[in-house]
């Protein structure tokens, strides 16, 4: 779980229940807990009896676990491992894993997961960390210049087009997909992600989606912003619209609809667009929605996502955003701007809708909802070249999440393969990922079994929020219509190119929104023709699972 | 060998044998000879024409650095006294040419290559390509054209950074403070200004600034919505953060200034604004021309506040060079194209400099 999420439950559970409810709460968990360990094991109920024993390490709302509280859970769910790798298995074997050190979690996580691991098998692991500034850099140095030089990588999904489409990457051996028990991941995370050329290289570890976070007290019966919840992004800005000039509720200032960030964000403001031309441009028979599979022609000038530009050109239009809209990153729309009580929709990730309960600055705390990506009256069939008048829905699934991955270094040596993809399966098992998703861990839930809310329940979360918040999550994860990131080479030099010339766009420095998909799209052809346009097909095809 | 007519004098006047000479020649050919076969072997065995299993640069780098040690022992060996004298410069000589011309000469090749990092085919050799681009480029343009009206608003900097001078230089109360208050900005890093001052004094909801503007009638305060606002924005953020720079540079030259020569001018007769025209500013102009141009050279590398307030916008205006490579080389992956705009952007900036070392000198000439 991302650490804003734990703090935003923590905090929204002790403001609800009061403190001598929560004492009673953990009383009645520790009385829970001495009659799970009195009852004899079965082995029908072992695997529920883990998974319930190490959720209570360190116990919801008992405090930041500890690299102690690591390495008791990493022992604790050893058993996979030993089912397949002998004690001493590994003796001499080292390992070199590259990561993050995000707030202190991601790799130092793994170090405590590991640690009864290396114990276990003799093996030893050293450990790169990095920034996440620096990864996209080194990573692209280090595969540019010929000197991988790490066994094991923690890394995202967009970069599978950079490593396993160069031969970078070592094939996933079928134990490890039987040992993780890969059937359980949500479908958006499931082949062709973590896949290339029908091989499997993937380990998930996290899972990555845009959900729609709206203010309650905007809408519903007598509310400002209308009577219900735009369910469509031609609603999204009617109601945008509508709001002009109108009072927030809950601040007293200007009311305002939804808010697009403006500016760009290292190539990440890119995702914000998507959000909006999913619904139009990602047809349910076409798993493309960017390119055209067979020529990479960008269709990000088509008319789906011309209509896509043009909405946020109406909103500038009309005077809809806040003043200094212009210079509004997604940082900013989320954390300065919705957080703060400015705005009345957002799509983000989803951490912003959970900081609503933590962040200092933040006032909407009691008053957010969640939702998925809002829909279409119409989509846009690439295929046919015309619209068609019938209601469509693709949450983006943006950035695909975190996973491990094993390099080609290892390939020769046929233990250290073995060693290098135990410690990737011990980090993705199903057990440890339940504890990952409840405690922050810097991942969010990505298997079908991080749904059981009674889970969550037992271990002392608050159901209704757990419902609220996750379902929004889950019901986009497993969208039939899921519009999927392509995973080629370079896939951010495309959205940081996009960012300058919409920036230019929303400046007005083009005459239409046709103009601004035309100069995005002349600029992608250029990226394709530099990168190898040929390879760069091969590579989209092979993402899209064609 | 004799040190006669030498201007400097050397107590042992060497006599070397011509063994000796021949010994020294071999050693600097000798370790040349071995640099430049482990760099042909290496470079036979990257290209693929041979096989011979080298894993990094390593072997070429320590031959290197054996053929400066023979080189430099060779001076000795061959010349005595007086070679011992070139090391004192030469290990000095061997690393710049190491640190900074063999970079540059490496960055040349990548600025005429098409290399992106994303690309499998690796880096290519295409002429001038990269030269055609930029030609193409209007980001860099507009970015270029940015950069004229910062560099330009130095003017204005270095009239209110003398102007602080002057009042730090005069007997005024508390001088001391305010020598360090008006200092602090300069302490901090522009980051840290593009966080407190940008993004939260400015910010145009909760921003204080924005507050007072509202208290004081304005409707929607902005200050990054319109492109000459937010050029303006940064310029004075930046100059914030750089006119204590100047100022401290023209006040350490004020203080220089004998206190005889305003007095004498006032002798004469001379008032306030011809003491300071006819005396103070002549005798100011070396210091206030390396200071302008010490800041010019800052302000050419204006990035940081630009990344992190605007990210080059809205629509570009605000965009300067070095952010514009910045997102094309780290954003971008592209390196070739974006070596080729430094590397571009440096020759402007040698050019331009040195027309103006050239000007200022000549121009301030005839005040002495």
């Amino acid at each position: 779980m991302k650490v804003s999420d734990y703090n935003t439950i923590m905090h929204r559970q002790l403001n609800r229940r009061g403190l001598l409810k929560g004492a009673a709460s953990v009383g009645a968990i520790a009385a829970v807990s001495s009659v799970t360990t009195a009852v004899p094991f079965s082995a029908a109920h072992a695997q529920s009896d883990l998974r319930a024993q190490i959720l209570k390490i360190p116990g919801v709302g008992q405090g930041s676990p500890t690299d102690a509280d690591w390495q008791k859970v990493g022992e604790m769910c050893l058993g996979p491992t030993k089912e397949r790798v002998a004690e001493g298995e590994f003796e001499g074997v080292e390992l070199t894993f590259m990561g993050l050190n995000n707030q202190n979690l991601h790799n130092f996580l793994f170090r405590g997961f590991l640690k009864p691991w290396e114990a276990y098998t003799g093996a030893k692991i050293n450990w790169v960390d990095l920034a996440q500034a620096d990864y996209n850099p080194r990573l692209q140095q280090a595969i540019a210049t010929g000197t991988v030089d790490f066994d094991i990588i923690e890394m995202g999904a967009p970069f599978e087009g950079d490593t396993a489409g160069k031969g970078l990457l070592d094939e996933m051996p079928e134990w490890v997909e039987e040992q993780i028990d890969a059937e359980d991941l949500v479908s958006y995370l499931k082949p062709p992600v973590g896949t290339w050329d029908g091989k499997k290289y993937r380990v998930t570890i996290d899972g990555d989606c845009h959900t729609f976070a709206y203010r309650t007290d905007y809408f519903g019966d007598g509310a400002i912003g209308g009577a219900s919840v735009p369910k469509t992004w031609q609603d999204v800005n009617a109601a945008s619209k509508a709001l002009i000039g109108k009072e927030d509720p809950l601040t007293g200032l200007p009311a305002h609809g939804y808010l697009d960030p403006l500016k760009g964000w290292g190539g990440f403001g890119f995702y914000f667009l998507e959000n909006r031309a999913a619904a139009y441009a990602k047809h349910p028979d076409d798993p493309a929605w960017l390119f055209d599979p067979d020529t990479m022609k960008p269709r990000v000038n088509n008319p789906a996502w011309v209509q896509a530009i043009q909405d946020v050109l109406d909103l500038i239009e009309a005077g809809a955003y806040p003043a200094d809209q212009i210079n509004a990153d997604p940082g900013t729309t989320g954390f300065q701007q919705f957080l703060a009580g400015t705005g009345s929709m957002l799509m983000w990730w989803g951490d912003i809708g959970s900081s609503a309960r933590t962040s200092d600055t933040s006032v909407v705390g009691d008053v957010v909802g969640f939702g998925i990506n809002p829909g279409s009256d119409r989509v846009y069939n690439s295929k046919s070249g015309a619209w068609e008048e019938t209601y469509n829905e693709a949450p983006n699934m943006a950035y695909l999440g975190w996973g491990v991955y094993v390099t080609k270094r290892v390939s020769g040596d046929e233990k250290k393969r073995k060693a290098a993809w135990s410690a990737a399966a011990h980090l993705g098992g199903k057990d440890i990922s339940l504890w990952m998703s409840a405690y922050p861990s810097g991942f969010q839930p990505y298997r079908n079994s991080h749904f059981q809310f009674d889970e969550w329940e037992a271990a002392g979360y608050d159901r209704a929020y757990i419902e609220d918040y996750l379902g929004s999550n889950a019901d986009s994860y497993n969208h039939p219509n899921a519009a999927i990131e392509p995973r080629i080479p370079g896939i951010f030099q495309y959205y940081s190119v996009a960012e300058d010339e919409l920036a230019k766009g929303y400046a007005g420095q083009y005459g239409s929104a046709q103009e601004i998909g035309d100069a995005i799209a002349a600029a992608w052809e250029k990226i394709t023709d530099q990168i190898g346009r040929d390879n760069q097909i091969k590579l989209y095809k092979a993402s899209l699972g064609l | 060998m004799s040190s006669e007519g030498d201007r400097l004098h050397v107590v042992t006047a060497d006599d070397i044998s011509e063994q000796r000479k021949r010994f020294g020649k071999l050693l600097v050919w000798g370790s040349a000879g071995l640099l430049a076969l482990i760099a042909v072997l290496q470079a036979a065995d990257q290209n693929g024409w041979l096989e011979l299993g080298f894993t990094s640069w390593r072997p070429t780098l320590y031959a290197y650095i054996f053929w400066g040690i023979c080189l430099c022992a060779s001076q000795v060996i061959t010349r005595g006294e007086h070679g011992k004298r070139t090391l004192f410069v030469l290990p000095a000589t061997l690393f710049v040419v190491s640190m900074v011309v063999f970079p540059l000469l490496f960055g040349l090749v990548i600025a005429f290559s098409d290399w992106n990092l994303a690309s499998p085919d690796g880096r290519k050799f295409n002429g001038i390509d990269n030269l055609r681009q930029m030609w193409n480029d209007p980001f860099y343009w507009n970015a270029l054209r940015n950069m004229v009206w910062y560099t330009l608003a130095i003017i204005v900097e270095y009239a209110i950074a003398f102007g602080l001078a002057l009042l730090l230089n005069a007997e005024i109360r508390a001088r001391k403070f305010f020598r360090v208050a008006f200092l602090l900005p300069l302490m901090l890093s522009p980051v840290a200004v593009s966080w407190m001052i940008g993004k939260s004094m400015l910010e145009n909801r909760f921003g204080p600034v924005a507050r007072l503007l509202r208290e004081l009638g304005v409707d929607n305060p902005s200050f990054f919505s319109s492109p000459e606002i937010a050029q303006l924005m940064i310029m004075l953020m930046d100059a914030w953060t750089y006119i204590p720079f100047m100022m401290i540079m023209i006040l350490a030259g004020l203080q220089a200034i004998p206190r005889e020569l305003n007095e004498a001018a006032r002798v004469d007769g001379a008032g306030p604004w011809t003491q300071f025209w006819e005396v103070t500013f002549p005798l100011m102009l070396p210091v206030s021309i390396t200071a302008i141009l010490i800041r010019i050279i800052f302000k050419l590398k204006l990035a940081d506040i630009i990344i992190n307030v605007t990210s080059g916008g809205p629509g570009g205006a605000t965009d300067s060079v070095t952010s514009f490579i910045f997102r094309e080389y780290r954003d971008r992956s592209n390196v070739g194209y974006g070596t080729l705009l430094a590397i571009v952007y440096l020759v402007i900036i040698v050019i331009a400099m040195t027309l103006l070392i050239k000007a200022a000198d000549r121009w301030m000439r005839p005040r002495y």
